[in-house]
């Protein structure tokens, strides 16, 4: 744990009495989880920040409401992931919408593959909303299957199944498109 | 081989930073943030004095209304009961009235009865 992080319980009673410094703060801490979720299940950057902007906007109007720094990253994360999946059953036009270029153009780790990476996320694009919010919070969020079914309000047991189906799909599609070998198949 | 897959995919799915300044251009949305409220605590009105007489007064004033109320339902009732004793009385030496004159009455024809009249037929006779 960082300073920052270490300082977060005061942050955020500072931000509760209107100190835009400590609410600054507050968002730079966790900007990347929530406009992450917003890029992987938007693939969109723009809409993406869109909706990043207005869950921290709600963060700062529901201040009083959060508990305490483990709360605000579970609301934080709860409401990027519904919000992005109203947002998708709303607008048609994010469907099968390509990846934006020029995103994380870093220089690839020796056991990175920058086209397997962009094909997974080309696929994790087309699973059905809330298949790919379980998918985003599982495998970006690491969060486990009960914290998702907490932050989705669904079942455990619809969790478990979203994943499993959705890992088997796109590892089907994965060798279809001989990016994988069948070996690496369960 | 499952596990690897796994992982391919949390490499890919790496969280990513927003554009810069994206902390700035939130605050920049942000509405005015109402400031905690300063509680000043009211002072309490104290009542003007008053005095004992005023004080006393209306409670003094219902009960004279509820005694004077009370006194004369009393009167009222023993007014009616004493005009309703004297209707009885009236009444009762009506009656009495009424039985002595039925009483005479029928004493008169009591003795009409035990000595009747002279017969008209005698009296014809007579005068023949």
């Amino acid at each position: 744990m960082d300073s920052a992080q270490a300082d977060t319980p005061s942050l955020l009673a500072r931000a509760r009495r209107g100190d835009q410094a400590a609410f600054a703060a507050l968002i730079r801490m966790h900007q990347a989880s929530v406009f992450s979720i917003g890029y992987r299940m938007l693939n969109r950057r723009d809409a993406a920040e869109d909706l990043a902007q207005d869950v921290f906007l709600q963060l700062y109007r529901k201040l009083d409401d959060i508990e305490s720094v483990e709360h605000m990253g579970f609301w934080l994360r709860r409401v990027a992931s519904n919000l992005a999946i109203d947002w998708l059953r709303r607008a048609a036009w994010t469907r099968g919408a390509p990846l934006e270029e020029g995103v994380e153009i870093a220089a690839p780790q020796p056991d990175e593959d920058p086209l397997m990476d962009r094909e997974l996320l080309r696929l994790l694009g087309e699973l059905a909303p809330a298949a790919r919010a379980v998918m985003v919070l599982r495998y970006q969020e690491d969060r486990d299957v009960a914290e998702i079914a907490a932050t989705l309000d669904m079942p455990v047991n619809t969790v478990k199944s979203h994943i499993k189906r959705s890992l088997t799909a796109m590892r089907g599609k994965m060798i279809g498109a001989q990016l994988v070998t069948a070996e690496e198949l369960p | 081989m499952n596990e690897e897959f796994e992982n391919r995919l949390r490499r890919a799915m790496r969280p990513v930073n927003p554009p810069e300044g994206f902390a700035e251009r939130v605050l920049r949305g942000l509405p005015e943030r109402a400031a905690p409220a300063n509680v000043v605590p009211l002072r309490i009105a104290r009542p003007a004095p008053v005095s004992a007489w005023r004080r006393f007064s209306a409670p003094a004033a219902l009960a004279a209304s509820l005694l004077i109320a009370v006194f004369a339902g009393q009167h009222v009732a023993t007014r009616q009961a004493e005009r309703e004793e004297q209707a009885g009385l009236a009444a009762s030496r009506e009656l009495m009235q009424a039985l002595r004159v039925t009483s005479q009455k029928l004493d008169l024809a009591f003795e009409a009865v035990q000595h009747p009249a002279p017969q008209p037929a005698a009296e014809e006779e007579n005068r023949s």
